[in-house]
């Protein structure tokens, strides 16, 4: 289910952070789908089980997993509204303020710099 | 949860050669603690002090709450060492030594040790001395598994082991640390086995401790920068927590071992440079810390 890499300087649980929030953004993984156990995906993909539990936890506290007892954590039912609009905001927030910065920084304006977001995003349309 | 092993100050001369100083740490079941370290850092020094073969010149340490030297039987019964070089009797079979070892512990573990040999492919009738290093080092492996202990210490087990056996050898320690209530201590050079088992990690550098703590968090503090700025010549900054920089005109390239997203949005903002941070895997941050 997912592609991990211990040897990537990205650490694991953030690697299963970043898949499982995209997968559920996208409907990949729909509301009620099971998780492998911490204890399988540890075996299966021989890495410390600790860094998966932690990956789980966040995923918890975010809302977009539900612990369940005595059964395989789920997809929570409510996740759909967590990845709503305000919340990807969110996560693309600091992206765009390193952006403004280097606008400003480099002495366009606000029109330049949306003309060129524009751009871009058309461009990178496949 | 009280810890396996807790350790403040601890200090080791040899005569005049300081070889630890100052180590202090503490391990709780459940974690996989891979130390690394350069020949000559102390690693051996260390764990033969937490297991009681030679005295600390400084500090203490306890295991199992007990003064490492003066561990009772039954608590040194819940630890399992591997030493770097073997203590196998040259004129036994593996089954006699392996019933040599067992008939030391009150439980014994027959059903798994079984299981592994047959999984490893350790033929139970081989003499020892016919064995190669490989095959004796797996030997070392069972013989410190057959208990179950609840703190597992190793020193360099898998150097001779083959990439298949290696990867076994991870599994098994896996599933030995899986129900959280045991410990593992383990030294290697191999630093990929280190990344996907451990959650802690020790560096040890030249006697001292120079990072301890979780793996996740020291992929994320310990950073290499490539900074820009916006003219023709970097502006002069200070990086927190720098290890080295090299600068290059507009450019420069710097590792932090304290890095966090506040530092970076603070110095782009006083410096006027922009900063692409670049993660590092545990064999290049190991190697950073070593320029």
């Amino acid at each position: 289910m997912f592609i991990l890499n211990p040897q990537s300087g990205i650490p694991i649980y953030r690697q299963i952070l970043e898949q499982v929030r995209r997968m559920v953004a996208s409907g990949q993984l729909p509301p009620g789908t099971a998780l492998p156990s911490v204890r399988d995906l540890a075996l299966r993909h021989t890495i410390n089980p600790m860094t998966i539990s932690r990956a789980y936890s966040i995923l918890e506290t975010e809302g977009l997993l539900e612990r369940n007892r005595g059964r395989p954590m789920t997809v929570a039912s409510q996740a759909k509204n967590h990845t709503q609009l305000p919340k990807r905001l969110q996560q693309i927030g600091p992206l765009i303020e390193q952006t403004v910065v280097a606008a400003k920084q480099l002495q366009l304006s606000e029109t330049e710099l949306v003309k060129a977001v524009r751009q871009e995003w058309e461009n990178s349309d496949d | 949860m009280t810890d396996a092993v807790a350790a403040s100050g601890l200090g080791k001369a040899f005569g005049a050669r300081q070889v630890l100083q100052d180590v202090s740490f503490g391990v709780s079941p459940g974690d996989v603690v891979g130390v690394l370290g350069k020949n000559g850092a102390g690693k051996t020094t260390l764990l033969e002090i937490m297991l009681g073969y030679t005295p600390p010149t400084s500090g203490g340490i306890r295991v199992f709450g007990h003064e490492s030297l003066e561990m009772p039987g039954d608590i040194k019964s819940r630890i399992g060492f591997v030493p770097q070089q073997d203590e196998l009797l040259d004129q036994l079979t593996v089954r006699d030594q392996l019933r040599v070892i067992a008939s030391f512990y009150a439980r014994w573990d027959f059903a798994l040790i079984d299981r592994l040999c047959t999984e490893w492919g350790v033929d139970v009738n081989a003499r020892i001395k016919g064995m190669s290093v490989g095959e004796r080092q797996k030997l070392s492996i069972l013989l410190a598994f057959g208990h179950r202990p609840e703190l597992l210490i190793l020193d360099e087990p898998v150097a001779s082991l083959d990439p298949i056996a290696r990867r076994q050898f991870l599994e098994q320690l896996l599933a030995i640390s899986a129900d959280g209530q045991r410990a593992i201590v383990f030294s290697s050079h191999i630093v990929s086995d280190i990344e996907r088992l451990a959650n802690r990690i020790w560096i040890l550098k030249d006697g001292r401790l120079d990072w301890q703590g979780d793996l996740d968090s020291l992929k994320e503090s310990i950073v290499r920068l490539h900074i820009r700025g916006t003219g023709t010549e970097l502006p002069q900054f200070r990086i927190p927590g720098v290890i080295n920089v090299r600068r290059d005109g507009a450019f420069a390239t710097a590792v932090a071992r304290d890095w966090t997203p506040e530092a970076q949005r603070a110095l782009e903002k006083s410096a006027s440079v922009q900063i692409e941070v670049e993660t590092l895997g545990l064999e290049e941050i190991f190697l950073e810390l070593h320029r």
